[in-house]
C-alpha cells in the first residue's frame, strides 16, 4: 500500500471517528431530560401552573416536538457549519464564547507545550548518555514526582507557598492585563510550572529509553571513532533514530495529559480558558455550551491522533502501511 | 504460570473433550464461579428480599452493602483466585519473583505502604463511624502542632501564649465543619481501593479476553473487534464522563462502570500484540495438531502467557484511575455522597492561609500513594517482563 493511500484512508477514518462521536452525542442528549427543562418545569409548578404546558412550551421553542430524524439532520447540519447554538448562561452564541476563551488557553499552554518538549528532551537525552549517574537517578526520580503529584494538589500547595505565604506571584488570575507581556507572564508563571511538572515526565522517560537503544548502536560508535563532538553525536546520530518512536508520544499523550490537566489549572487559578468555561456551564446547566465544550476537547483528541500517525508514516518510511 | 494440576499431563489430557466449554475450566475457576454464584445469590436476596434501608447484615456489625460493595466483593474474589492461590501454589515461582522484586527496595516499601493503605481502607470504615458535622470542633490543628487560637472556634488542646495546640483526639485536625480528617483520610482509602482496584479489573477482564480471542481467531473477528477499540480510543473517557455526569448526575457507580468499561482499548491492543507473539510458538502448535478447542487453546496457553505483561500494565492503571477520581470530585463533579479525598482537598481550598491541612494532609496521602503504585509497577515490571527495557 502507497503511503499517500494510507494518509488519505486514516483521514478519512478520523472523519468516521468524528460522525460516530458526534450520533452519540446526540443519541444521549435526546434520550434524557434536558436540566435546563426540568427547572422550567419545577418552576412552573412550584408557581401554581402547569408543568406539562411549561413543558411542551419548552419543547416547541426549542423545536424538540419535530420528529427525530428531523432533529438529528438539524443537529448535524448545526455541528458542520460550525452553528453551535446560544448559551443561555452568558448570552451570546456558543461558538463566541469559545472563541473568547481560546486565547486564554493558549497563552499558557504554547509556553507549557515548548517548555516540556525541549527540557524533557534534554533532560531525558541526557540521562541515557549518562546512565546510572547522580544525575540520571535525580531526573528518574523528578519523572516519577512529576507523574505521581496530582495536579490540582500542587497547585494548590504552590498558590499557598508562593502566592500566599511569600507573596511573590498574585493569587487571583487578572485577564485583562494584555495577553503578550510581562505582567501576564509573571501570572503565568505558577500554572505554566504545574503544568510542565506533570507533562515533562512522559517526555522524559520515552526520550530516554528511546535513546538508551542507540547510545550504543555502531554508528554512534562510528561517529564516535571519527572524532564527532558529543552534541553533534546526539542530535545528528541519537536523536534522529530516536524521533520517530517519540513522535507517538510527544502528540498524543502529551495532549491527552494536558487536556485533562488544563481543565484542573483553569479552575485553581481561575484562567478564563477553554477548561473553565466548561466547568462554569455544567455548574449553570448550560446543555449547548457544555456539548460545545467538550466537543472541542474532544476533536482537539481525534485531530491530535490522526497527527500523530501522519507524522510516523512520513518520519519513518520503513512502516508497514498493512497492519495498523 | 504454570497448571495448577500437576497430575495433567500431555498424555493425560482428553483432547476431543476440549472443545466443550466446562472441560477448559481447572479446579480454581470453578472455586471462583462458586463464589460468584454465591455472591450473586446473596445480591439477588439482598436486592429483591430486604427493603433498601434494611441493612444486609445486622450481626456482627450492621452493614447496609451497596452495589459499589458488592462488586468489591467480587473484585476481592477475583484478586484471592487469581493473585494469591496461584503465589500460594506455585511457591518455587513465587520465591524467584519475589527475589527479583527485592531489589528495588523503594518498591518493597512502596507494596508495605500500599498493603496498609488497603487493610485500613477495608477494615477502618467498619470500626470508624461516619464522619459527622460537628461544629463546635472545627478547624482544630493536628497533633504536635500550634494555630493561632482565633482560628478554631473552640480549641480542644492547650492554649499557650494565644497558641491552639492539637490534640490525640484529632491527630490530623479537623476540617471547617469539624470533621476528623483522620477519619476521612481512612475513609477516602476505602474509596481510592474500591476506584482503583474495580476499574481495573473490569478494564483487565474485558482487555485480555478482547486481545486474545482477536489474536488467536484473527480474520473478521480481529478486523472487528480491532477497529471497534480504534472507535473507542478516539472517544476520550474523561470528556464522555463529563457529559454523562452532567445529564445524569455523577455517582461513584458510574465514574468505575464507564471508565471501566470504555478505558480498555490500550489494554486490548497491548495484550494482542503480546498474544500475536505468543501464538507463533511451538506449545500453541502442538496444542492445535493435538485437536484442542479454541476456547481452552486461549484460556490455558494464550492467557497465562501474557498475564506478566497484564499484571504490569494494571499496576500502572490503578493509579491513573485513584487520580482521576480524586481530580473530579475535587471539581465536585464526583459522588458528593463519597469521602473521598479530592473532596476533603476540595473543601480545605478556601481556608488554605488559616487551616493548611485540610486540603495538603489528604493530598500527601493521594500523592503517595500514586507514587507507591508507579514504584510497584515499575518493579514488578523488571521482576516479571526481563525481555522490555523501560
Amino acid at each position: 500500500m502507497s503511503m499517500r493511500w494510507y494518509v488519505v484512508r486514516r483521514v478519512l477514518w478520523a472523519v468516521v471517528a468524528t460522525y460516530l462521536i458526534l450520533s452519540v452525542t446526540w443519541g444521549l442528549l435526546a434520550l434524557t431530560p434536558n436540566p435546563a427543562a426540568e427547572q422550567l418545569q419545577f418552576r412552573a409548578a412550584a408557581s401554581g401552573g402547569s408543568a406539562e404546558a411549561a413543558r411542551e412550551a419548552f419543547e416547541a421553542r426549542r423545536g424538540l416536538d419535530r420528529p427525530l430524524w428531523d432533529r438529528y439532520s438539524d443537529y448535524m447540519v448545526n455541528m458542520v457549519t460550525l452553528n453551535w447554538g446560544w448559551s443561555d448562561s452568558r448570552s451570546q452564541p456558543v461558538m463566541e464564547a469559545i472563541a473568547g476563551a481560546i486565547p486564554y488557553t493558549a497563552v499558557y499552554s504554547v509556553p507549557t507545550t515548548i517548555l516540556s518538549v525541549l527540557l524533557g528532551l534534554s533532560i531525558g537525552l541526557y540521562s541515557a548518555t549518562h546512565q546510572y549517574t547522580r544525575t540520571d537517578y535525580a531526573a528518574t526520580f523528578f519523572a516519577f514526582f512529576g507523574y505521581a503529584i496530582p495536579n490540582f494538589w500542587f497547585a494548590i500547595v504552590l498558590l499557598l507557598v508562593f502566592s500566599v505565604q511569600l507573596g511573590w506571584f498574585p493569587v487571583v488570575f487578572d485577564p485583562d492585563v494584555p495577553l503578550v507581556g510581562f505582567a501576564m507572564a509573571h501570572q503565568l508563571v505558577l500554572p505554566v510550572v504545574v503544568l510542565v511538572t506533570g507533562t515533562i515526565a512522559g517526555v522524559m522517560r520515552y526520550s530516554r529509553a528511546e535513546a538508551l537503544e542507540y547510545v550504543q548502536a555502531e554508528f554512534v560508535k562510528t561517529a564516535k571513532a571519527k572524532g564527532a563532538g558529543e552534541f553533534r553525536i546526539l542530535t545528528r546520530h541519537v536523536l534522529r533514530p530516536a524521533a520517530v518512536p517519540l513522535m507517538t508520544i510527544l502528540i498524543g499523550d502529551i495532549l491527552g495529559i494536558f487536556l485533562a490537566a488544563s481543565y484542573l489549572v483553569e479552575v485553581v487559578f481561575g484562567i478564563p480558558g477553554l477548561g473553565q468555561l466548561s466547568y462554569n456551564a455544567i455548574l449553570a446547566q448550560d446543555t449547548a455550551l457544555v456539548l460545545g465544550t467538550t466537543l472541542i476537547f474532544t476533536f482537539v483528541a481525534v485531530i491530535g491522533n490522526l497527527i500523530q500517525d501522519i507524522a510516523y508514516t512520513i518520519l519513518d518510511p520503513r512502516i508497514d502501511y498493512g497492519d495498523r | 504460570m504454570s497448571a495448577d494440576e500437576p497430575a495433567e499431563t500431555f498424555e493425560s489430557v482428553d483432547w476431543d473433550e476440549t472443545g466443550s466449554r466446562f472441560s477448559t475450566l481447572s479446579r480454581r475457576d470453578r472455586g471462583a464461579i462458586a463464589s460468584l454464584a454465591l455472591v450473586a445469590a446473596a445480591f439477588g436476596y439482598d436486592y429483591h428480599l430486604l427493603s433498601a434501608d434494611r441493612p444486609t447484615l445486622t450481626w456482627p456489625i450492621r452493614w447496609n452493602v451497596t452495589q459499589l460493595d458488592w462488586l468489591f466483593i467480587v473484585t476481592l474474589l477475583a484478586l484471592l483466585f487469581y493473585v494469591a492461590v496461584p503465589l500460594y501454589s506455585n511457591r518455587r515461582l513465587t520465591a524467584h519473583y519475589w527475589a527479583e522484586f527485592r531489589k528495588n527496595s523503594l518498591a518493597v516499601v512502596s507494596l508495605v505502604y500500599l498493603a496498609a493503605v488497603f487493610l485500613v481502607g477495608v477494615v477502618g470504615p467498619i470500626f470508624l463511624s461516619k464522619p459527622q458535622l460537628a461544629l463546635a470542633q472545627s478547624h482544630q490543628p493536628p497533633v504536635y502542632t500550634a494555630v493561632n487560637a482565633a482560628v478554631p472556634v473552640n480549641c480542644l488542646g492547650d492554649v499557650a501564649s494565644g497558641m491552639c495546640h492539637g490534640t490525640w483526639a484529632h491527630p490530623l485536625g479537623t476540617t471547617s465543619d469539624g470533621k476528623d480528617v483522620l477519619v476521612l483520610v481512612v475513609y477516602g482509602m476505602q474509596v481510592s481501593m474500591k476506584v482503583g482496584l474495580i476499574s481495573t479489573l473490569l478494564v483487565v477482564t474485558i482487555g485480555t479476553t478482547v486481545g486474545t480471542v482477536a489474536a488467536y481467531a484473527g480474520g473478521l473477528v480481529d478486523e472487528v473487534l480491532m477497529r471497534y477499540v480504534d472507535v473507542q480510543l478516539v472517544f476520550p473517557a474523561f470528556f464522555l464522563y463529563l457529559l454523562l455526569n452532567y445529564l445524569f448526575g455523577g455517582s461513584l457507580f458510574m465514574f468505575i462502570v464507564i471508565f471501566g468499561l470504555t478505558g480498555w482499548g490500550s489494554m486490548a491492543r497491548l495484550v494482542r500484540s503480546e498474544a500475536l507473539q505468543r501464538s507463533e510458538e511451538a506449545y500453541i502448535t502442538a496444542a492445535d495438531s493435538a485437536g484442542a478447542g479454541t476456547l481452552y487453546v486461549i484460556r490455558r496457553h494464550l492467557v497465562p502467557n501474557v498475564s506478566n505483561s497484564v499484571i504490569t500494565a494494571a499496576t500502572l492503571l490503578i493509579p491513573g484511575f485513584i487520580l482521576f477520581e480524586a481530580a473530579l470530585s475535587f471539581l465536585s463533579l464526583g459522588d458528593p455522597t463519597v469521602p473521598s479525598w479530592g473532596q476533603v482537598i476540595a473543601a480545605g481550598r478556601s481556608d488554605l492561609g488559616t487551616a493548611w491541612w485540610v486540603s495538603t494532609l489528604p493530598g500527601l496521602f493521594l500523592f503517595t500513594t500514586i507514587l507507591a503504585f508507579n514504584f510497584v509497577g515499575d518493579a514488578l515490571r523488571d521482576a516479571l517482563d526481563p525481555r522490555q527495557e523501560t
